[in-house]
């Protein structure tokens, strides 16, 4: 087994095994429970047409993952430092490559998690089923490299900033920064400005992509735009990842302070 | 069984120097870093340097941290990291492992700059940190056998189980590692910092938490992979009892300087007398005070149930006890009286104006101002 792949189950590990992996998932259920409940029992909710509905739901989706991701970026680096454990790992003959593999896999595993806690939610709103698959195939395709390049952003600012605290304050106002497109009004997004942010922000191209599958009913081939939005925003912050967990070159530059 | 996974003990000998003929001036360490007995007879030959650190400084926030640090750890040898809190210990470990560019100086290690090396370089090191960082929800078998992947070198459960004996925790333990008491953490980090076996181990403090008889046992695991499997160890501690019992070399760090490295004895024993007290439960044999004794050591007052002595510099004083109890003198128990490692420490540590450079520092010194070299 290579090192990335160790690493990778480790994480996992840590989702599903530890129990503040297990806390984070119980909660993830619990909100979108919630959200859930709002949906279907709220009499004007309730007055949403079944595909608008299941693209709210799935919007929460990619919301929360790139939280579980962003937790789980954030501790991946500066926690690990905090507890001592960053330092003999470095100290391993791991590439660096591959402890960053190795823990994007671990997040990869937890948004996989997330997606199977949201799919019976999903089929319950979609009035049993009706629009799962599309809303499903969308957040495999566009969820997934969002809740990654929160977590690999998360890395690159844990292994910058000193404290794990204020890399878990900056990624999350990062975040939501970035998620803002899930909260703006319709008219604003039409604006000039609105239009601007929705062309770049990694969330917008996600949540458009799901629209247009999921309420429009469009093929996948007409996402590409989206799509590459998407995957750019997880190139970049893997190389930001990467880049943060390199060999030191300045003199006084270091990882582990 | 763990035996077989050492690699073979003599496969690296880049830096081994040769101390006749000309070769003699490349040896960086002072004439006394080589440990006790460790010289092959007649041959002059050092045993190889597995880390060499030379006149490193470093600088962090524009903050000189690292003014000039030397350090050597030689294959087979103990070598104890010694200096008060902030000395800059812990910064020294991070450039030797090239997590930490220095502003000049010189890092080798295994012969090669940790910066630039390849990772597989880093397998033939073992690192336990000050702070344990254990995988909490893993169980110590499967954490070794995790890390072992790491590592490259993977581990079967039986050669885990081994390796948990070997540190004192047998038989394994089927709790995850967040329920171990702080002992058995610091043994499971020593366990992993051994599971690549390892040529070089460095050690941050490994007997913290540790029971007597626990850091006993771990004092002697360090002592035996040095001596029998010819492992370079670096132990950086503040326990002074530690040092004296396995070290073969120390370095003494200052406010970022070394300011003193050699052999433990040596450096020690030059640093003056070590005077004892010795408890009698009988009388002293009637010849045992007279003129003439070839003994290292005088009498510096008599009692009837109480003697104190004073041992001559670089005495050992484990030989001249032997001899003494051979000729029939009635001790029971002997007890140091200032002098020796600690005295030699708090000399060193003292507050005050810094210490001037020995004359292997002021050299090193004169190679850091003429330029980076690493």
């Amino acid at each position: 087994m290579s090192p990335a792949l160790a690493i990778a189950r480790r994480e996992g590990g840590e989702l599903l095994c530890s129990p503040r992996g297990l806390a984070w998932l119980l909660a993830a259920a619990g909100v979108l429970s919630g959200f859930a409940l709002l949906l279907v029992g709220s009499t004007e909710l309730g007055l949403l047409d079944n595909a608008q509905v299941v693209y709210d739901m799935a919007g929460l989706t990619i919301a929360l993952g790139a939280l579980l991701a962003l937790v789980s970026g954030v501790d991946a680096v500066a926690g690990e430092r905090e507890r001592g454990a960053l330092l003999p790992l470095l100290a391993t003959a791991s590439p660096r490559r591959s402890i960053v593999l190795g823990r994007l896999g671990g997040q990869a595993l937890a948004w996989s998690a997330m997606l199977a806690i949201s799919a019976p939610y999903l089929w319950a709103v979609g009035s049993t089923g009706q629009n799962l698959g599309a809303a499903l195939l969308g957040l495999l395709l566009f969820g997934t490299p969002v809740a990654l390049a929160a977590g690999a952003a998360a890395m690159a600012l844990g292994a910058r900033l000193r404290s794990a605290r204020a890399a878990l304050l900056a990624s999350l106002i990062a975040l939501l920064l970035v998620a803002s497109p899930l909260l703006l009004g319709p008219s604003l997004r039409q604006s000039a400005i609105g239009q601007g942010f929705d062309a770049v922000n990694p969330f917008s191209g996600a949540t458009n992509a799901l629209d247009a599958m999921v309420i429009d009913g469009q093929g996948l081939a007409a996402q590409g735009w989206h799509l590459a939005l998407v995957l750019a925003w997880w190139g970049l912050a893997y190389a930001a990842a990467l880049r943060a967990l390199r060999p030191p070159r300045r003199p006084g530059e270091e990882i582990v302070a | 069984m763990m035996q077989d996974r050492i690699p073979a003990a003599a496969a690296f000998a880049p830096d081994a120097v040769a101390r006749t003929g000309p070769a003699a001036t490349k040896d960086p360490r002072p004439p006394s870093s080589a440990g006790p007995g460790k010289q092959a007879a007649g041959t002059g030959i050092l045993p190889p340097l597995l880390l060499a650190i030379e006149g490193l400084r470093v600088r962090r926030a524009a903050r000189p941290v690292l003014r000039d640090v030397r350090l050597h750890v030689a294959r087979g040898e103990v070598c104890g990291l010694l200096g008060p809190n902030g000395a800059g210990k812990t910064t020294t470990i991070l450039a030797a492992l090239g997590l930490l560019v220095p502003e000049t100086g010189r890092v080798r290690l295994f012969g090669e700059d940790p910066l630039t090396a390849p990772d597989a370089l880093r397998a033939r090191l073992g690192l336990v940190p000050e702070g344990d960082g254990l995988t909490e929800w893993m169980t110590a078998g499967d954490y070794l056998q995790h890390w072992a992947l790491l590592q490259g070198r993977p581990l079967g459960p039986e050669e885990a189980a081994a390796l948990l004996d070997e540190v004192g925790l047998a038989p394994p333990p089927r709790l995850p590692a967040a329920r171990f008491s702080q002992g058995m953490r610091r043994r499971l980090a020593v366990a992993r910092a051994l599971v690549a076996s390892p040529e070089l181990l460095i050690l941050d403090e490994p007997t913290n938490g540790l029971d007597p008889r626990g850091r006993r046992q771990l004092l002697e695991l360090l002592r035996g992979l040095a001596r029998r499997r010819g492992v370079g160890v670096l132990l950086c501690t503040h326990l002074l009892e530690d040092v004296a019992r396995i070290c073969d070399t120390i370095a003494v760090l200052v406010e970022g300087r070394t300011v003193a490295e050699g052999a433990l004895g040596e450096l020690v024993g030059r640093a003056g007398s070590q005077r004892f007290r010795l408890r009698l439960d009988g009388p002293l044999p009637a010849e045992a005070l007279a003129r003439g004794s070839p003994l290292p050591m005088r009498v510096v007052h008599q009692a009837a149930d109480e003697i104190a002595v004073e041992l001559e510099p670089g005495a050992t004083p484990a030989t001249v006890w032997r001899t003494l109890l051979f000729s029939g003198w009635p001790i029971c128990e002997a007890r140091a009286e200032g002098g020796g490692l600690e005295a030699f420490y708090l000399a060193l540590t003292e507050p005050g104006p810094v210490h001037p450079p020995q004359p292997a520092e002021a050299a090193s010194q004169a190679a850091n101002d003429a330029g980076p070299v690493s």
